[in-house]
């Protein structure tokens, strides 16, 4: 793991949304909204396709802060705002970076990140922004 | 019209309480983090989850943030979702997700029986830059295991935007 400073990028994480893994996600969080499979219901609304739900994307982040801050490290606050929606078939790519890094009386620290989530390839464009984390590394 | 009604004002306060019918359970675990493609040992593997301090495995932290579990998925409206919903639909509006704010407390563990605890929090009004009327709904939703303990907060936004074009 690389020192953790203000301004140190995290390892980016990449990844395509197939809609095998959206049936995946909606089996898991017991979210069967028809938004996320449906072709007519989507159809009826303008959509051309599925669309990921949301909250995955904040899993992604989730799990890039997880991953470069180690496993003792304790994911305190999550927060973001959507931008666009993303669709089935596209892929995902997150970014953050370290704003502060505070040395806590014990020995620990507390991490905070600047982070967002942004589709990549031919319709590129922000979904998930500003996106802030703040990581209890112990 | 206004979308944000007396009646609707009137609501903001309203408490809706569910508790999970069981424990989460190791197999929810797995199974949220295999969809999200998140191999991380901490959700399977109690050995190293217990090398960093913790009981047990945990879940991973968005798990209950975005899970119906608790709900139990007997209920589901028109559109499939079988979530918590407060039925607020102004007529001619579409609703998009604002976003969420997450504060963990604690992680979750298989053996921890969930009660969600949702709040209504706000309701306001508010016009878009492009001229649209938009009505924005802020929910508390608080969670915590069969003894108490505050797991985590989840405060999240859901705006329904009016349709159509706007009088001049």
């Amino acid at each position: 793991m690389t020192a953790i400073e203000a301004g140190t990028e995290l390892p980016p994480l990449q990844r395509a949304v197939t809609l095998t893994d959206m049936v995946a996600y909606a089996g898991a969080t017991w979210d069967w909204h028809r938004l996320h499979y449906d072709p007519g219901y989507l159809a009826e609304r303008g959509l051309s396709a599925p669309v990921v739900d949301g909250q995955m994307l904040a899993a992604l982040l989730a799990e890039q802060a997880q991953d470069a801050l180690g496993p003792s490290a304790f994911l305190r606050r999550l927060q973001f705002r959507f931008r666009n929606l993303v669709f089935a078939g596209e892929t995902v790519r997150c970014t953050a970076r370290v704003t502060a890094c505070e040395g806590l009386a014990d020995g620990t620290a507390l991490v905070t990140l600047a982070a967002s989530v942004g589709v990549v390839g031919a319709d590129a464009r922000v979904a998930v922004a500003p996106a802030h984390l703040e990581v209890h590394v112990r | 019209m206004p979308l944000l009604t007396d009646d609707l004002r009137a609501r903001v306060g309203e408490i809706r309480a569910y508790t999970a019918a069981e424990p989460l359970s190791r197999a929810s675990i797995r199974y949220y983090a295999a969809a999200v493609g998140d191999a991380n040992p901490l959700y399977t593997d109690r050995d190293r989850a217990r090398a960093v301090g913790w009981a047990d495995v945990i879940a991973p932290p968005t798990l209950l943030c975005d899970s119906n579990q608790y709900l139990g998925g007997t209920e589901r409206d028109a559109d499939g979702f079988a979530g918590h919903s407060w039925g607020i639909e102004p007529p001619n509006c579409r609703m998009v997700r604002g976003g969420n704010d997450y504060v963990f407390h604690r992680p979750a563990y298989p053996d921890d029986v969930v009660t969600v605890t949702w709040r209504l929090a706000d309701i306001s009004e508010r016009t878009s830059g492009a001229g649209q009327e938009m009505l924005i709904v802020t929910s508390e939703a608080t969670f915590t295991d069969q003894h108490g303990t505050l797991l985590l907060v989840n405060t999240e936004t859901i705006i329904h935007i009016a349709l159509g074009e706007v009088d001049a």
